[in-house]
Formats: structure tokens, C-alpha cells, sequence
């Protein structure tokens, strides 16, 4: 029951009504057990057309009166001829108008209208196409309409150019219109998509497998027509700078189109005698159909991803038969095929070394910058300078203040970190709500940046202390890093994500609120792991930390787990292999 | 020119306390009026009016109040020679209804009172070329459906007897700009079809193929100034959309991203202190569907009096532990 208010009644009030009911109920469930009777004894007759409509009028959810006004429909169909069936079904649409106007969010109704123009034996769309014209005149956010307009397009062959200029009518009278703004959303990438394909002219009928989803990379949207959109959306902020329709759907023609699907890393330890594959997005290596060819020999081996939690995992492991890369005076080389792409990564291990890895770095393919080319990026820092410029008319716009940070990302993520700093407090203040969110979502641009600076300065260190971390991410990215410093954050967890830092040596995560070390799960190089002043409260807690097999020294000093008693000789038990260990 | 916000006003002396018996008696009383008129209205829902009261019941730890034995005579009777289950008596199978009813024995732990069988078949036979599922055999296609389907068969342990990717490829032709979902390829995103779809992913294992944090931000800004959550941009709050964006942000790992004791006090001024049942608002009638989204909703945000409720099926940990049944989250 959505939206009846509770009124107050006096005893008598309330007696008059029972009695009301009462009546109603009694006409009500003669009609029912009548129809019901009808359609027992299979009468499919005018009398039952009339009796259902009674009740449907006032109860439209009932579907099974539907399903029995079709089942008379199509008997009427087998026994008159066309242009009376025509009639017959023409009834049925204003019968239904009349339901619509009642109960305009009805699915039973919706449906039953979809269900009778596919029927109707000289269907009228462009009637239908008004219907919705009205309807939505009404209430533009009503998706029932929304999609049975779809639907009439799809059938009557409208060209989706005519179905954009409708967006533009509706969002020209009024900027605040989700719905119109979605609508675009699916109209743009058919009319103007990103590679140079021919545009479709329109959404045909009936299409085998559904289209793909404006999320996908084959949905987005050419340059030239990204930039007039910019504009448009522009208008409509500055007409009303806290309607966030159009901000949503400035995000999405901000954003980057999904990374082609490939092989990121390959990395091969000679001691371990084990290799480290890394994906461009999560993937079931065990079903993908991958190859792992050694100095030309294809081997057999076991992928696992690295955390038994995952089915799906941007980063997997193999072990290699036992002794084939062990002799270090023998180089080899070893290929990864990914072979229902197809696509592949070579990679070399020399004479004389332990390791070798070979990757597609973050920063060459600008993982985390705008996708424009070049010579479009002049509109970006044009589009920055208008959002600035809205901001100082409204210093506490959150919409406002959230598209500036995306736009310096786009921009120049390094350059403007301070500014998007100084930003994501001002944002946390003005919208305490979702405080969380801006945390977590600066915490995700503070670790790109140092991605990116890591990969600038070429080292394997990852260090990123103080910078009021509340979640990791990009962890597949740091797949090679060999030292991470992640002390004095605000972090709660080291996640089974974590477990992708398979080169892993030392960590160091002093001064936070770590109580869950789920990540640190076979990690075959961990040595040193510093965790002083944390949250670790029980001897369960450390658990995982028993599968890493190198883990020396440990350092727990100021988490509760160290008030236990005999917490050393528990400790012992669990990592026999610890010989350091502070608490 | 700005925007009106759509939004209520919490009243200083809207409830503020969680008063769980009179709940557990508002619920247990409201079977038992059925020569009602409104309650005969509803008849045609009724297979899942039993299971939000029975399922709120659990919650609760009020289960044995309920009569169990009238309840799964009633699914019995409802099952159909296609093995779907309807409403009720004399209404015709569907999707929803059948997932109603094994949830029901599931709390019963008694799904062995139909032929689970033929239940299996009639969802399977509702799987179209496409992988999206009709609702029954007139066809309508909605991916609230496709949820249907795979909790139904999830919760029978039945899983395999679908074609599961085709299904998923349907879901995800639903994903929209952002990141949310609709009833169909191209139709807005809204909480209700967003929580089905990531129930529906976190099924069938899927969930890899959400954009968290692009669907997490758009359900994080359904939270109002009141504390409570709107379905879609611009809309009013309430319960029951206030359970499914909480329930998807926590199926997709992000339940942080919402200010849970700003909910927690929306949620507890619908409830209605003379009638015991929650509304959809504050001020207005009680129901027993936002009674078990209100009580659920609670349960997510961590209230202790009440059992922990799981975030996909709506049903409390115990029962689907017993049942083997754990659907991914996001970590
Ligand atoms: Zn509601």
C-alpha cells in the first residue's frame, strides 16, 4: 500500500464503513466466484468480457482476470472474422485507456495493452505513440510508459534520431527529467557510436540477442557528439546547479570505456618455480581457455586464483612442473596464450636471474586519465573552468564540487592533487551523509596517483602512508611490489584482494584499525609484516598469516590480541616460522 | 531556480523506539481477518502476503504463532499440474508466486510438501531463447523474473538445470549508463530492478560484472535529508525502497556509503504505535509488506532484537544455512 494517509474516524464513522465493505465485499466475491465458475466450465462468451472488466476496472492487479480476457480474446479470434476482431481488440485499447487513467503504474494493464497490439490485426502505432506522448505529459517519470513507448519504437520502426529530438523537447521544458536523460543514454551510442561503424537508423524489430548496455565498450559515444553533449548538460546545471539529473549523466559521458579485454602480466619465479598471470578485468582462468607454452613445450598445469574466495580474479597462479626453471645457468622462455580472445604475452627468463616479469604499465595506457584525444582536451579545461566558475556562485554545490575533482582527474590527476584533497573535505562536509563514500572514492584517486608515481620513478615500492585511507583498490595493479607502506591510514581490513601482491616482501601497517588480515593468504615472499597499533583482538584473527611460508618477523605491539596470556606460546604454534616477534 | 526536493518531515514525536511486539501481534492478527474486504482485494498476491508475514514472524523469533499446518495445506493446493504455484486457489501459476511459496517451506524447512520436481520444470520452461524468463506463459518479460528463477532454483539446490550464462547475458543487457538496472535492455534503473539483478549476479556468482562504485553512488544518493531512501531520482522515500537499495549496497559491498542511524530513524517513525506494522511513511496505513521490509531493513543495519536477515533472498542466515544455501557478496 504506498501512499495512504491514516485518517482518524469516530466509532460511528468507523461502524458506517464496516457496514460499507461489508456490501462490497459480497457484490465483489459474487463477481469473482462467478468468473471463476465461467472459466471453470470453459465459457468463453461476451458476458464473461464484461464480467472481468467489471472487476478489473477496480482491482487490475487481479491477473488472473487478464489472463482469462485473453483466453476469450483469442477464442473470439477463431470464430469472427477480421474486421470484427479488429473491433473486438480496439475495445480492448480503450477499455485499457480507461484502466490506465486510473492506474497508471499498472503492470497487469501495461502488459495487457503490449500483449494486444501485438495482436491487433491492423495495428496503429503512431496512435500508440501519442497515447504515450500524453501519458508521459502527465508524469514523465512513469517507466511503465517509458517502456511500452520502447516497445511501440521497436515495433513501428522510428528512427531513433526522431526519438533524441523527443529527449531534447522534453529536457528543453524541463532539465530536471531522469528518465529523458536514460533515454539518451541509449539513444547516443546507437546514433553516434565511438568506432566508425555506419549508425543504425533505427531500432528494428525483432533483434535475436539483446543489444548491448550503454555500460559495455561498444555503447559509447564519438567524440564530436560527446563534446555537444557536454554542452547541453552544461545548460542544465546552470539553470538549476542542484538538480542531479544532469550530473549523473555528465559522470557517464565522462567516463572511460572498459579496457580491451588482454593479458596486463606475466611473472615467473625461478625459486618458486611458479607464474603469475594478470588480466585486464576479473576472469575464471580455469574456463577461458588458457595455454602455457615453455621454450616451446606446452604445459600442463593447475590455475588457482589467489584467493579461494574468488571464482573471478584479475590475477592467477600456476605452479610449474617441478625442476623445469630451477637450474639458474638456463634461460627460458615462456609464453601465455589466451587463446579464445586471442591473445598472448611473451616472457623471458635470462641466465643467471631469479625473477622476471614482462607488463603493460598503468601509465602507458593512461589507465586512470580522460579518454579524449589530445587536441580535445582543450574542451575539458574549458568544461573545468565553467564548472570553477559555478562554484564560486555556489561555493557548497556538491554536485558541482564531485564534477570538478572528475574533471581534474580527467585532466591532470597528479598535478591537481592538492586542489582534489582540499575538494573531498569540503565535500565531506556539505554532504556528512555520504561521508564514507568521498572517503573511500579519494582513497581510490590517492592510490592511482601513486600507482603512477611508482611506475614514473620505476621502483617496485609502493608507499602511501598518511593519506587517510579508508579502502585499498587497484590491488591487481600491484601485483609486482615488492614493498608496501600503508601506515597511519584509516584502514579496517586487508581484503582477499590483497592476496594479488604475490611479490610481496614487507609490509608495513602500523597506525590503523586493521582487524581482519583475510588478504594475507599464501603470499610466498612475505617476510616482515609490521602491524603496531591496530585492531587485531584474537589468535583466529591471525590465522591466514599461517599459509605465508617466509613470514620471520612479526610485529604486533598495541592491538588487543597481545593482553591474551600466553599469547607468545600460542603465536609459536601457529607461525612456526616468525623468529621475530613483537608484542 | 531550484528544484523542490521531494522529501518528509520527521516529527518530533514520530516513534523512535523499536516496539517488536506489537509488530509480532499486528502480523499474527491479520490472517485471521479474512472475510475483509481489503483483504480479499489482495487476494491475488496472497501466496506472498504469507511469505512477508511468515518471514517478518521469523525474524522476530515469532514463527510458531503462525498455524503451519493450515499454511502448507494451502501451498499444496496451489500447485499446479504445470508444477508452478499461484496466489492463491483458482488464480493462475506464476514466477512470483512460486518463489513465494518455496520460501515459505523454506522456513518450514518442508519444500518436500510439493513436487519440487515439476516446480523445477515450470521455471525452466519459462527460460526464453534470449536467457531472460517470463513471468508465465503470457509472456511478460521482466528481469524481476530472472530473479525469480534463480532463487527459486537456488533455493531447491537446482541451479544447474537452467542455462545460467544465457540468463546472465540477459541480465547485463539491462545495465544502464549508471550502472543500475531496469526491467529490460533500455528501461531507467530503479531500486527495486537493482536489487533483483545484483540478487540475481550474487546467484549466480556474477558479481565481478557490476560497477560497484558507479551503482554504489547513484544508491548512496537515494538517501534523503530524512534519513529514508528513494527508488529512483526525485522520488519520496520509503520502507520498502529503503530495504532494496540497502540490501544491493550491501550485496554489492558498500553499505557504509549510506548514514545507517539517519535510516534507523526514518525506518522506526513509520511504524504505527496504536496498530503495531510499519508504513511506507510516516503518517500513513501499515501494511505487512513494509512491515517486513521496515523489520529487515533494521536487521541490516545491525539491530540485535532481530535475527540477521540475508540481503538477496530476504530470509533470515539461519534458514538458509539450514537450507545450504549462501549467495555471494562483495568484499
Ligand atoms: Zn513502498
Amino acid at each position: 500500500m504506498h501512499g495512504r494517509l491514516k485518517i482518524k474516524s469516530t466509532a460511528q464513522q468507523e461502524e458506517e464503513k464496516r457496514k460499507e465493505r461489508e456490501k462490497k465485499l459480497k457484490i465483489y466475491v459474487a463477481a469473482r466466484d462467478a468468473c471463476f465458475d465461467k472459466r471453470k466450465n470453459g465459457i468463453l462468451d461476451d458476458e464473461a468480457l464484461q464480467l472481468t472488466q467489471q472487476l478489473l476496472s477496480s482491482n487490475p492487479d487481479f491477473a488472473t482476470l487478464w489472463n482469462y480476457r485473453r483466453e476469450i480474446l483469442m477464442h473470439q479470434e477463431t470464430v469472427k472474422d477480421e474486421d470484427e476482431v479488429q473491433k473486438l481488440y480496439e475495445a480492448e485499447l480503450s477499455f485499457l485507456e480507461s484502466c490506465l487513467k486510473a492506474n497508471p503504474k499498472s503492470y497487469g494493464c501495461w502488459h495487457h495493452r503490449c500483449w494486444v497490439s501485438a495482436r491487433l490485426p491492423r495495428p496503429n502505432w503512431a496512435r500508440e505513440l501519442s497515447l504515450c506522448d500524453l501519458c508521459l505529459s502527465v508524469d514523465d517519470r512513469n517507466f511503465h510508459c517509458w517502456d511500452y513507448r520502447r516497445l511501440v519504437v521497436k515495433m513501428s520502426g522510428v528512427p531513433v534520431d526522431q526519438e533524441l529530438e523527443f529527449t531534447d523537447r522534453l529536457i528543453g521544458s524541463n532539465f530536471s527529467n531522469y528518465s529523458s536523460w536514460h533515454y539518451r543514454s541509449t539513444l547516443l551510442p546507437l546514433l553516434h557510436p565511438e568506432s566508425p561503424e555506419a549508425p543504425s537508423p533505427c531500432l528494428k524489430a525483432p533483434e535475436t540477442s539483446p543489444p548491448p548496455s550503454p555500460q559495455t565498450q561498444s555503447h559509447r559515444v564519438c567524440e564530436e557528439q560527446l563534446l555537444k553533449e557536454y554542452e547541453l548538460v552544461q545548460n542544465a546545471f546552470f539553470t538549476d546547479p542542484n538538480d542531479q539529473s544532469a550530473w549523473f549523466y555528465y559522470r557517464w559521458l565522462l567516463g572511460r570505456a572498459e579496457r580491451d579485454e588482454m593479458i596486463s602480466c606475466v611473472f615467473i619465479s625461478r625459486e618458486d618455480e611458479r607464474v603469475a598471470v594478470a588480466f585486464s578485468r576479473p576472469v575464471n582462468a580455469q574456463t577461458i581457455g588458457l595455454l602455457l607454452v615453455l621454450d616451446g613445450q606446452p604445459q600442463r598445469v593447475e590455475w588457482r586464483s589467489v584467493h579461494p574466495r574468488f571464482k573471478f580474479c584479475p590475477v592467477w597462479i600456476c605452479d610449474l612442473p617441478h625442476g623445469t626453471i630451477s637450474d639458474i645457468t638456463n634461460e627460458h622462455n615462456l609464453t601465455v596464450h589466451w587463446t579464445e580472445k586471442p591473445t598472448h604475452k611473451d616472457c623471458a627468463l635470462y641466465t643467471g636471474r631469479a625473477e622476471s616479469y614482462c607488463r603493460d604499465s598503468a601509465t602507458d595506457q593512461e589507465l586512470f586519465r580522460s579518454e579524449l584525444s589530445v587536441e580535445k582536451t582543450s574542451v575539458l579545461q574549458s568544461e573545468l573552468q565553467t564548472c570553477n566558475q559555478l562554484q564560486e556562485m555556489e561555493p557548497l554545490n556538491k554536485w558541482c564540487l564531485l564534477t570538478i575533482i572528475l574533471l581534474m582527474r580527467a585532466l591532470d590527476p597528479l598535478g591537481y592533487e592538492k586542489e582534489t584533497l582540499n575538494h573531498f573535505k569540503t565535500l565531506r562536509e556539505v554532504d556528512s551523509m555520504r561521508s564514507a563514500y568521498y572517503s573511500d572514492l579519494c582513497s581510490k584517486f590517492m592510490i592511482e596517483n601513486t600507482i603512477m608515481k611508482m611506475e614514473y620513478a620505476e621502483v617496485r615500492v609502493f608507499s602511501i602512508s598518511d593519506k587517510n585511507l579508508t579502502t585499498l583498490c587497484h590491488l591487481d595493479q600491484l601485483l609486482l611490489v615488492t614493498h608496501i607502506n600503508l601506515s597511519s591510514n584509516q584502514l579496517q581490513r586487508l581484503p582477499p584482494q590483497f592476496a594479488m601482491l604475490q611479490c610481496l616482501e614487507v609490509l608495513e601497517a602500523n597506525n590503523n584499525s586493521i582487524e581482519n588480515l583475510e588478504g594475507l593468504y599464501r603470499l610466498p615472499k612475505l617476510e616482515e609484516v609490521l602491524l603496531k597499533n591496530n585492531k587485531i583482538s584474537t589468535v583466529a584473527d591471525l590465522k591466514p598469516l599461517a599459509s605465508c611460508p617466509k613470514l620471520k618477523r612479526l610485529d604486533l605491539c598495541g592491538n588487543p590480541v597481545t593482553q591474551i596470556t600466553n599469547i607468545g606460546s600460542e603465536l609459536a604454534e601457529l607461525l612456526p616460522s616468525v623468529t621475530d616477534l613483537l608484542l | 531556480m531550484g528544484t523542490q526536493v521531494k522529501d518528509v518531515i520527521i516529527k518530533p514525536d514520530a516513534p523512535s523506539l523499536l516496539i517488536l511486539d506489537k509488530h509480532a501481534d499486528y502480523i499474527a492478527a491479520y490472517g485471521s481477518k479474512k472475510d475483509d474486504y481489503e483483504y480479499t482485494l489482495s487476494e491475488f498476491l496472497r501466496m506472498s502476503g504469507i511469505y512477508w508475514g511468515l518471514t517478518v514472524m521469523d525474524l522476530m523469533d515469532q514463527l510458531p504463532r503462525m498455524n503451519r499446518d493450515e499454511i502448507i495445506d494451502f501451498i499444496k493446493a496451489c500447485q499446479h499440474e504445470c508444477g508452478g504455484m499461484s496466489a492463491s486457489i483458482g488464480h493462475d501459476p506464476h514466477l512470483l508466486y512460486t518463489l513465494s511459496a518455496v520460501q515459505i517451506l523454506c522456513l518450514y524447512d518442508s519444500v518436500d510438501a510439493i513436487d519440487v520436481d515439476k516446480v523445477v520444470e515450470y521455471v525452466k520452461g519459462l527460460q526464453q531463447e534470449d536467457g531472460s524468463f517470463a513471468g508465465d506463459k503470457w509472456g511478460e518479460i521482466d528481469t524481476r523474473f530472472s530473479f525469480c528463477a534463480v532463487a527459486t532454483l537456488s533455493l531447491l539446490g537446482k541451479m544447474d538445470k537452467m542455462n545460467v550464462d544465457k540468463a546472465v547475458e540477459f541480465v547485463l543487457s539491462c545495465m544502464n549508463f549508471d550502472g543500475g538496472f531496469g526491467c529490460r535492455p533500455g528501461s531507467e534503473s530503479h531500486a527495486g530492478q537493482i536489487y533483483c539483478c545484483t540478487g540475481f549476479l550474487s546467484l549466480t556468482g556474477q558479481l565481478h560484472q557490476v560497477n560497484a562504485d558507479l551503482l554504489g553512488w547513484w544508491l548512496c544518493e537515494r538517501q534523503l535529508s530524512s534519513g529514508g531512501l528513494n527508488g529512483r531520482p526525485e522520488k519520496l522515500p520509503d520502507v520498502c525502497y529503503s530495504w532494496w537499495v540497502l540490501a544491493s549496497l550491501k550485496i554489492i559491498g558498500r553499505i557504509d556509503w549510506i548514514d545507517k542511524a539517519k535510516l534507523r530513524r526514518f525506518i522506526l517513525a513509520c511504524q504505527d504505535e496504536e496498530t503495531g506494522g510499519f508504513a511506507d511513511r510516516p503518517g500513513d496505513m501499515v501494511d505487512p509488506f513494509h512491515t517486513l521490509f521496515g523489520i529487515a531493513g533494521l536487521s541490516l543495519l545491525g539491530d540485535e532484537q532481530i535475527k540477521p536477515v540475508n540481503p538477496v533472498l530476504c530470509m533470515p542466515e539461519d534458514v538458509l544455512q539450514r537450507a545450504g544455501v549462501q549467495p555471494d557478496i562483495l568484499s
